[in-house]
């Protein structure tokens, strides 16, 4: 069934691997960059979600927490205490894991998707709280800045980086190092053993529990996993937008957001989410037009999705889909809805 | 702090506390006839706010037809939006997940119609009675003596229906057992729709009854929502009467809470409450252990 990356599909990938990394060589419109970085940003953010939500079958309805906890802690450190980004970020990274243990904990015991999501949501909320009400240090709404931008370095061949506003070169290039990194870990993870495992969990938790497979260990994994990569998007996000309030990083908002690019696209497919997040965040800015419509577009596409392409835009590539290897046999259910009345 | 003033937070919990649980219990109703949670329950919310604002700020109208018409009007947009969206998922595979995101979808959808509509603009709607109770130096705006007895006038009426009516027994016959309710004849797609209506309604009578005391605003329907989750999650998902207590459970500890901190962290206990109980009793107080 996972089967993505074909032989013959993987020409295809590699064009759009190369295509993306020359992008910033040929274009140099810095408006045109930032869209691209935002882009590979809820991109890598839905696809790390998707991991939890499509594969493992776990519906959060919370991963807004870890990218407001790894973009917070990554800023605050690195301001208060003057260390590098560079190092703060990772260990964002670490510490969004750990929350993703604490709140995967009660998720174990929960079955019920109602549950689970309110569940998540709740910690979530938590979090968004608390950063608004412990304003001496975050400021709370009125907005976090002064966070210091990426340190600049000197490479070889190519001469001194900077890290600055005007500059988006590098963050295009930390920001596609982020997003093919977090692609090609869900990748290598969903077709590996572990990768059935979870679908195994996904489709039925007690034949996955009865064929020995550990639910807890992989529970817990797939949610420190996924909330590590989404924390250290969200350090990255704050060395890059440098301001921070926490309904922009911890809003329901953008994890609405997430869900609507990830079930746009083709939830519990690989490229859906991908695909969803370049769509969405491309053509929101193509509706500019129509600007304060675009929530109200976006609400109605939601419902027009989960209506009428339950299976997301990946369907319509389903065509190319043998030559290519993109995405197929996307399956919402789980043994885990609540069972009918009866 | 006084006593009169602690005695005057728990009071005030306990009338806020009413307001969650008819929140809680139009969520409950719904996912207890069909095992669905509501996200665009707080648009629900939020349109019989505006609805309020239109009619009786606006028009003029006596708040008696005005908070009447208000509510049947967010009922029939909820059957609207449960024929052309929960109905037909109900019967696809992966419900439980997709009726949530169709349900996202539609708050999404009806928040920002209502921003695009009627403004960012925080509307103020005028009480609907004014004056304050005092006994001693115990205060207390009738307002919110309104509130609580319609609350407890419209909790006592639900459960008459529920448990005495034929409606009723149909929607717990749903509940049951779609199939068997079906085979003895109660027209279980119907009753989906009445109920969500139903519930949605509840969501309208608490929108009309806190419009004097909040603002309406196309996102006053978030905070309540979530509220109303905690409620739901306190009283055990699906169960009327948890719903209730859950709802004057939550008013008094977040009164008894922000008199022990500040106002600030009324969220925070709300929804650490909410987490405890998810890890210690996730069926809630009322709710039937189920996985």
């Amino acid at each position: 069934m996972f089967d993505p990356l074909a032989p013959q599909g993987r020409l295809a990938v590699a064009a759009l691997v190369l295509a993306l990394l020359v992008l910033p060589l040929v274009w140099h419109d810095t408006y045109v960059l930032h869209l691209v970085i935002l882009s590979m940003i809820f991109g890598a953010f839905a696809v790390a979600w998707n991991l939890a939500t499509g594969f493992a079958g776990l519906k959060t309805f919370g991963h807004h927490a870890f990218f407001g906890i790894g973009a917070y802690f990554s800023a605050l450190v690195s301001k208060d205490f003057e260390i590098t980004p560079w190092i703060t970020a990772p260990v964002a990274g670490l510490v969004a894991a750990c929350a993703g243990l604490v709140v995967a904990l009660p998720v174990l015991r929960i079955r019920s998707v109602p549950h689970v999501a309110m569940v998540t949501l709740g910690f979530a909320e938590i979090v968004r709280v608390l950063l608004t009400v412990f304003r001496e240090t975050t400021r709370g709404e009125m907005g976090l800045w002064g966070i210091p931008a990426f340190d600049g370095f000197t490479l070889p061949v190519i001469g001194e980086v900077v890290f600055n506003a005007a500059e988006k070169v590098p963050y295009y290039y930390v920001a596609a190092l982020l997003f093919l990194g977090t692609v090609y870990a869900t990748v290598r993870m969903v077709k590996s053993p572990v990768g059935l495992a979870l679908v195994a969990i996904r489709d039925s938790q007690d034949a996955a529990e009865s064929l020995g497979i550990n639910l807890t260990r992989y529970k817990l994994l797939v949610f420190s996993a996924s909330a590590f990569a989404v924390g250290l998007l969200g350090a990255f996000y704050a060395h890059y937008i440098l301001l921070l309030t926490p309904s922009s990083v911890l809003g329901l908002d953008l994890m609405i957001l997430v869900i609507g690019m990830t079930l746009i696209g083709g939830v519990g497919t690989l490229f859906g989410p991908i695909l969803g997040a370049f769509v969405l965040t491309i053509g929101v800015e193509a509706m500019r037009g129509v600007g304060e419509y675009r929530m109200l577009i976006y609400g109605a596409l939601i419902v027009i999705v989960v209506m009428f392409m339950p299976r997301g835009l990946v369907a319509l590539l389903d065509g190319l889909g043998p030559r290519f290897g993109f995405g197929r046999g996307v399956r919402l259910a789980t043994s885990d809805d609540a069972p009918r009345p009866g | 702090m006084t006593l009169t003033l602690f005695l005057e937070q728990i009071v005030n919990g306990i009338i806020l506390g009413s307001m969650y649980a008819i929140m809680g219990a139009g969520l409950a109703l719904i996912y207890g006839t069909m095992r669905i949670l509501n996200f665009a329950h707080g648009e629900f919310y939020m349109l019989g706010g505006f609805f309020v604002f239109f009619l009786f700020a606006q028009q003029g109208l006596n708040p008696v037809p005005a908070v009447i018409i208000a509510v049947a009007g967010v009922a029939l947009v909820a059957a609207i939006v449960q024929r052309l969206t929960v109905h037909v998922l109900l019967k696809r595979e992966g419900w439980a997940f997709s009726t949530i995101a169709a349900t996202l979808g539609v708050s999404i959808f009806l928040q920002n119609l209502a921003l695009a509509l009627w403004g960012e603009r925080f509307q103020s709607v005028p009480y609907f009675v004014d004056g304050l109770l005092q006994v001693g130096e115990f205060r207390l705006p009738w307002q919110r003596v309104l509130i609580f007895v319609v609350a407890v006038a419209v909790m006592g009426v639900m459960a008459y229906v529920l448990r005495y009516t034929r409606f009723g027994w149909a929607v717990r016959a749903t509940a049951q057992d779609p199939e068997a309710a079906a085979v003895v004849g109660v027209p279980a797609a119907r009753i989906h729709t009445m109920t969500f209506a139903l519930g949605a309604a509840l969501a309208a009578v608490a929108a009309a009854l806190l419009a004097p005391v909040f603002a309406v605003n196309p996102w006053m329907g978030l905070p309540l929502i979530i509220k109303a989750f905690v409620v739901v999650v306190l009283g055990g998902l699906g169960s009327f009467p948890g719903a209730i207590a859950g709802g004057f459970l939550l008013g008094i500890v977040e009164a008894v809470g922000i008199t022990l901190t500040s106002s600030e962290w009324r969220d925070v206990i709300a929804f650490g409450m909410m987490i405890l109980f998810l890890w210690v009793r996730p069926w809630g107080l009322f709710g039937v252990k189920e996985r």
